[in-house]
């Protein structure tokens, strides 16, 4: 029993601490909201979208549209800021995406990131890359977005989250 | 499970101590990254460890059942890689056994750890399977392997393995593909086996899908078939079963199973198995970090 013991433990003091999970959340959807616009108020606008629109959504962006749901917040003075989920390697990344008056980027904040490499994705710089794009720019990597290494699965589906919102804001949002 | 816990505490007592203390050392120094996770037991992928990152794996393998007696191989695989670059990765491994052979046909009986080998292995990454449409990378591994991994008899084996490995993914990287196709030369294999050198082509399939956050499931096959001399078949065998995957933040741990769902050997009973080098069920545990 002793030896069992001695062999169990190791992966026992692994999978323990992981099993009872682990997520970092960076913003709340309050803060995201002030760190894009700050000193606006929002008004919640959650969307259903129909069939049609999503169809609509994929054709325009290329990107499955998952939910019917779209959570999205008007805001003041005009905008939209969107919150919404992409695949992660192992989890879902959350992130919020407000929009002009105008349909153009004016910032992307990472609210949940839970992958243990590519917190890069957080960096100013990195999220910076997106700030004007409209849903004529292409959002791919290794064209108008870098790429971070380690985590291209990551950095990829953040750029094609935010064109497919750009194409939810074309086709549902206006 | 009787069987399991006696060899395994055996194997306990003496084969994970090289392994084990690698493996703590590891498990000390884990902070945050990832890459090249394996999904599957034996098939790869073809990502790369990030520039400049690291990882280190432990496999705990059990091999068991032939044609009659009593047959519990384990192997105990400690390895560690290092990134070079993006698409450039190095990897040294210490390979150990224990067996407990009882009564099986051209074996002796046994129960004893045994030294495998060590193991370099450096692989390249073509194209990445996030970005292309296909990814590509090439795997090379050199080994020195002082005894067999069928029962333990002293050799002298070099061997030379390169591997292409394919990796596509689909439904947004939730349906992930592997298939590996490679060779392996071998020099030095008397006297294990009758003969010096051995040619063995090999591959692998993998499918598997994340049917929730952090967890995949999936099915794989491996195969290879030998040939003393590179002149003629000596066998052939293809294990198949499926895989469970969990990958968290700073661990991962892969478990498969593989069944002989078709074998056959020179001078063995035509009967679809092979157990003069092969065993019937393969079971493999994986553990791996990045830091």
């Amino acid at each position: 029993m002793n030896s069992w013991i001695k062999i169990l433990l190791p992966p026992a003091a692994i999978i323990g601490p992981a099993v009872a999970g682990y997520a970092t959340t960076y913003l709340s959807v309050e803060q995201a909201q002030r760190a894009i616009f700050p000193g606006a108020s929002f008004t919640a606008a959650t969307v259903k979208l129909t069939a049609e629109q999503k169809k609509a959504i994929e054709t325009a962006s290329g990107v499955r549209q998952r939910s019917d749901e779209v959570k999205a917040w008007r805001v003041s003075g005009g905008g939209w800021l969107i919150v919404d989920e992409v695949i992660g390697k192992h989890e879902y990344i959350t992130f919020a995406v407000g929009l002009t008056a105008n349909g153009a980027v004016r910032g992307v904040e990472i609210m949940d990131y839970r992958e243990s490499y590519g917190g890069e994705v957080r960096d100013p710089k990195w999220r910076a890359q997106f700030t004007g794009k409209t849903k004529a720019a292409p959002l791919k990597l290794d064209d108008d977005i870098k790429n971070i290494s380690g985590a291209t699965l990551s950095s990829r589906h953040i750029a094609e989250g935010v064109r497919r919102l750009l194409a939810i804001h074309a086709v549902a949002l206006q | 499970m009787q069987f399991l816990s006696k060899s395994l505490v055996r194997a306990s007592r003496r084969s994970l101590g090289l392994g084990g203390a690698i493996f703590c050392a590891v498990l000390a120094t884990a902070t945050e990254s990832q890459a090249d996770e394996h999904l599957f037991g034996w098939v790869r992928g073809a990502e790369t460890l990030p520039g400049g990152h690291a990882d280190a794996y432990q496999f705990f393998t059990l091999r068991t059942g032939k044609a009659a007696g009593r047959y519990e191989a384990w192997d105990f695989d400690t390895e560690v890689e290092y990134g070079l670059s993006d698409k450039f990765q190095l990897g040294v491994s210490v390979e150990q056994h224990y067996f407990d052979i009882d009564n099986v046909e051209e074996l002796d009986n046994q129960n004893r750890y045994q030294f495998g080998g060590v193991e370099l292995s450096a692989k390249y990454r073509f194209l990445s399977p996030f970005k292309d449409k296909i990814g590509l990378a090439l795997r090379l591994e050199v080994a020195y392997l002082a005894q067999d991994d069928v029962a333990g008899i002293e050799q002298e084996e070099i061997d030379v393995a390169p591997e292409l490995v394919l990796h596509k993914n689909f439904l947004d990287d939730t349906l992930i593909t592997h298939f590996n196709i490679g060779g392996k030369f071998a020099w030095g294999k008397k006297p294990a086996e009758e003969y010096d050198r051995e040619l063995t082509i090999q591959g692998g399939l993998g499918v598997a899908y994340r049917f929730a956050p952090n967890w995949f499931i999936g099915l794989e096959s491996h195969w290879r078939s030998e040939f003393p001399k590179a002149d003629f078949h000596e066998h052939s065998v293809i294990f198949a079963g499926p895989s469970l995957h969990y990958g968290a933040e700073k661990w991962w741990a892969t478990l498969s199973y593989g069944y002989q769902v078709y074998g056959q050997g020179i001078d063995e009973p035509r009967n679809g198995k092979t157990y003069a080098e092969e065993a019937r069920n393969e079971v493999r545990l994986k553990v791996g970090f990045n830091f």
